[in-house]
């Protein structure tokens, strides 16, 4: 006699009546379907086959009904496992059945017959599992699945969340099972649209999607999560019986991760389930990576837009990987470069204040440093212009501020002195081949040329016109510059050099005249394309002569030898150092004394002139002066990049 | 014949069913849960509907109620169909509104008597 704690309720016995007469039906069902086609047909042994399957069939129900009462009383585990004993007659009776069917399908390649004789043999199989240990909870008057059982997160873990997608609750089930033992989380949904829903609403590393459901098929579920930005990173794993290959490789095609065979082999829905969410973490780490390198980008755009505040990549830089390395050296290279712009800043305050300071003591005590020029204020010189004022001059002619009607603005004209472009004719188109070349320089630290022309004999050059004090002015009125302002001029300078050297133009005659600060502390360097003109009188036979100035002229420009930008560049570093010092480092009693010294001669470093100098200042000057061109910077990028290491 | 709405969420019994359907003459739509089952009922079209019992999302008996419960719909034909077979079913199937009940596995023979029936009856 079975003991009281072995019997069943009620919905246990009614879920065992389902779940046992279920695969029943199908068997029924299908061998009766295939018997409607087998009558007649010239294999006789099918119709046979069936026949026997069917009976089987009905065996299986007489032993459930006489088990598993109607009124769900009186049953055991013990008549349940009794049950299961006697029913493995009428399966091996309709297994048997179905070798023979499969056998003639195969004979006749009749795939159609096939498919359904699978289709029994499976649900066959069914008839012999452990339904008392498999079966479900109860649930309700007929043990049924609601929303709750459909949607149940079977267990929390941490290895991952899976949703199952299938249309057949009893796969679900063993899938579920299966899976929460493997310590996953799954949930499963129950066609393709509740797939798609729960997809997007929460975060899975894997989707099992069964192929053949009814609505939306797996084959739409698997391109519509691929479609979907939300969910195409999702891995989709697909299930399907084996006779479905076509449908398979389209899957496959479409992006499906790997395929899952019924029935579930669990070493093989380990290893592919396993595979697939390790792929899926990797795929998160790349994603989130990928995020972080994002920010890193759009903290460079905020340099770019002067916008960046420092600390904005504190999250990132906390991360140990490659990336959170990139973001602590972006964050402190930004706030490197923010120090260097403050640094900047305040040189060219420094220069702005030592022009005004120099500009009021020349105004209140001094006499104008310009002699009277050939041209009186007023002249009306060509068509349009008007001038105003003597503002310079130099070996080359004299400069007046003019005034252009026909554009009502200031300028500046420079009226070259007959004599520079005489004896060659082809001079002047040389010179005016220069001033086409100077014209294509636009920069803020760079004077401006317009054009070029010929007024009562004498070529002169049309310029903008800059309201503001020459270098030269500066150091003459202030003794010397400091440090600070020296290099505001440096890096304007350099900055000037850069831009014509890359448009091919040399300026060959820098010097502290050639230097203009306007009010505002901005750099202008004039006479780029004029100062060619003076070349041909430098050579030393022609001493006598000297129309440039020696003082800033490389060695290799004095001996007339090839001049390229590295001579601007020592140009520039002589007239640093007599900012820096408030003199020249090579003096000579007349030109051949002073080539003599800038040829062989090695002057004290600014530094060992004025020792609150500093060092790598210093050192930077006399690297400009190098008497060989090759040990110079390489140009005047260079120049600016060792400036800006400077501070 | 007649248009029949399936109502069952096993493949294998949404499959074999409908095919033996449709070779008795009928067409055949298909809902796989009970709700979608109650949105094709009131779609319209249908001259009967099968449903099964055990149904996810709401199960048979509550499908039947809001069949019933929508206009014009008062009157179809349904058929429940049950693999349980408990005592009792039957009642509970023609208390929810159902016009008859049958058991899984279905004897087809029998099944389409009782459709015709039913059938007959509605018109």
């Amino acid at each position: 006699m079975s003991e009281p704690t072995r019997a069943l309720s009620a919905a246990q016995v009614s879920a065992l009546r389902h779940d046992l007469r279920t695969p029943v039906n199908h068997i029924v069902g299908y061998c009766e379907l295939m018997l409607e086609d087998a009558v007649g047909h010239p294999d006789g042994i099918r119709e046979s086959a069936l026949r026997a399957a069917i009976v089987g069939a009905r065996d299986v129900i007489g032993l459930i009904d006489g088990t598993l009462s109607a009124s769900g009383r009186n049953v055991t585990r013990d008549d349940v496992v009794a049950l299961q004993q006697r029913l493995r007659t009428p399966h091996d009776q309709i297994m048997a059945a179905v070798d023979i069917l499969a056998s003639s399908a195969m004979a006749g390649a009749d795939d159609a017959f096939l498919s359904d004789t699978v289709k029994v043999r499976k649900a066959t199989g069914t008839l012999l599992i452990d339904h008392l240990q498999e079966q479900r909870p109860p649930n309700g008057p007929a043990a049924g699945p609601d929303n709750a059982a459909i949607a149940t997160a079977v267990r929390v873990t941490g290895r991952g969340r899976i949703l199952v997608v299938d249309d057949v609750e009893e796969n679900r089930d063993v899938l579920s099972r299966l899976l929460s033992r493997q310590g996953y989380q799954v949930q499963c949904a129950a066609d393709g649209l509740e797939a798609l829903r729960m997809a997007a609403d929460a975060s899975y590393d894997l989707m099992l999607l069964d192929i053949r459901m009814p609505g939306l098929d797996g084959q739409q579920v698997l391109r519509r999560v691929k479609q979907d930005p939300a969910t195409r990173d999702l891995p989709v794993v697909m299930i399907s019986a084996a006779d479905d290959l076509e449908t398979i490789a389209a899957c496959i095609e479409a992006g499906a991760e790997d395929l899952l065979p019924k029935p579930f082999d669990p070493v093989i829905l380990r290893a592919r389930v396993s595979a697939s969410v390790e792929k899926k973490r990797l795929r998160n780490r790349e994603v989130d990576y990928l995020r972080q390198v994002d920010r890193v980008v759009e903290a460079a755009i905020a340099v770019e837009r002067g916008q960046y505040t420092t600390g904005s990549l504190t999250a990132v830089a906390a991360r140990e990987d490659a990336i959170g390395h990139l973001a602590r050296v972006f964050d402190a290279m930004a706030a490197g470069v923010r120090a260097r712009e403050e640094r900047l800043n305040d040189q060219v305050d420094t220069l702005r204040r030592e022009i005004d300071e120099a500009q009021w003591g020349a105004a209140s005590g001094g006499a104008s440093p310009l002699d009277p020029g050939t041209l009186l204020p007023g002249t009306q010189f060509g068509e349009r212009y008007t001038i105003t004022r003597v503002v310079g001059r130099g070996g080359m002619g004299t400069v007046y501020k003019a005034h252009d009607r026909e554009l009502s603005e200031d300028i500046a004209i420079k009226l070259i002195r007959p004599d520079v472009l005489s004896g060659d004719p082809t001079l002047v188109d040389r010179f005016k081949s220069e001033i086409r070349l100077a014209r294509r320089i636009s920069h803020r630290n760079v004077v401006r040329t317009h054009d070029f022309g010929e007024w009562e004999g004498a070529c002169y050059v049309t310029m903008e016109y800059v309201e503001g004090i020459t270098v030269r002015d500066l150091i003459d009125m202030r003794g010397h510059l400091s440090a600070t302002a020296t290099i505001g001029v440096a890096r304007q300078l350099a900055a000037s050099l850069a831009v014509a050297h890359e448009q091919g133009v040399v300026h060959r005659d820098i010097k502290p005249q050639n230097l203009l600060l306007d009010a505002a502390g901005v750099l202008k360097v004039m006479d780029f394309g004029i100062a060619r003109l003076a070349d041909r009188n430098t050579v030393l036979t022609q001493a006598g002569m000297l129309v440039g100035t020696p003082a800033y002229m490389a060695p290799e420009q004095l001996m007339a030898e090839d001049v390229d930008a590295r001579s601007d560049l020592y140009a520039a570093g002589i007239t640093l150092y007599e900012c820096l010092t408030g003199s020249l480092p090579y003096v000579g009693e007349n030109p051949f004394a002073l080539i003599a010294k800038v040829l062989h001669h090695v002057p004290p470093t600014p530094h060992e002139r004025r020792p609150e100098i500093p060092l790598p200042l210093s050192a930077l000057v006399m690297q400009l002066m190098a008497k060989d061109a090759g040990d110079r910077p390489a140009n005047a990028v260079a120049m600016g990049e060792l400036l800006a290491q400077l501070g | 014949m007649a248009h029949v709405l399936l109502v069952e969420d096993n493949e294998m019994n949404r499959d074999m069913l409908s095919r033996r359907l449709i070779k008795a003459g009928h067409t055949v739509s298909m809902a796989f849960d009970g709700s979608q089952g109650v949105a094709m009922a009131r779609a319209g079209g249908h001259d009967i509907i099968l449903m099964d019992m055990s149904l996810p999302v709401i199960d048979g008996w509550e499908a039947t109620r809001q069949i019933r419960g929508s206009e014009g719909l008062a009157t179809i034909p349904i058929i429940a169909l049950t693999a349980h077979a408990m005592a009792g079913d039957r009642d509970k199937a023609m208390a929810a509104g159902c016009s008859d009940y049958d058991t899984k596995p279905v004897e087809i023979v029998r099944l389409l008597d009782k459709m015709a029936a039913l059938l007959d009856g509605a018109r």
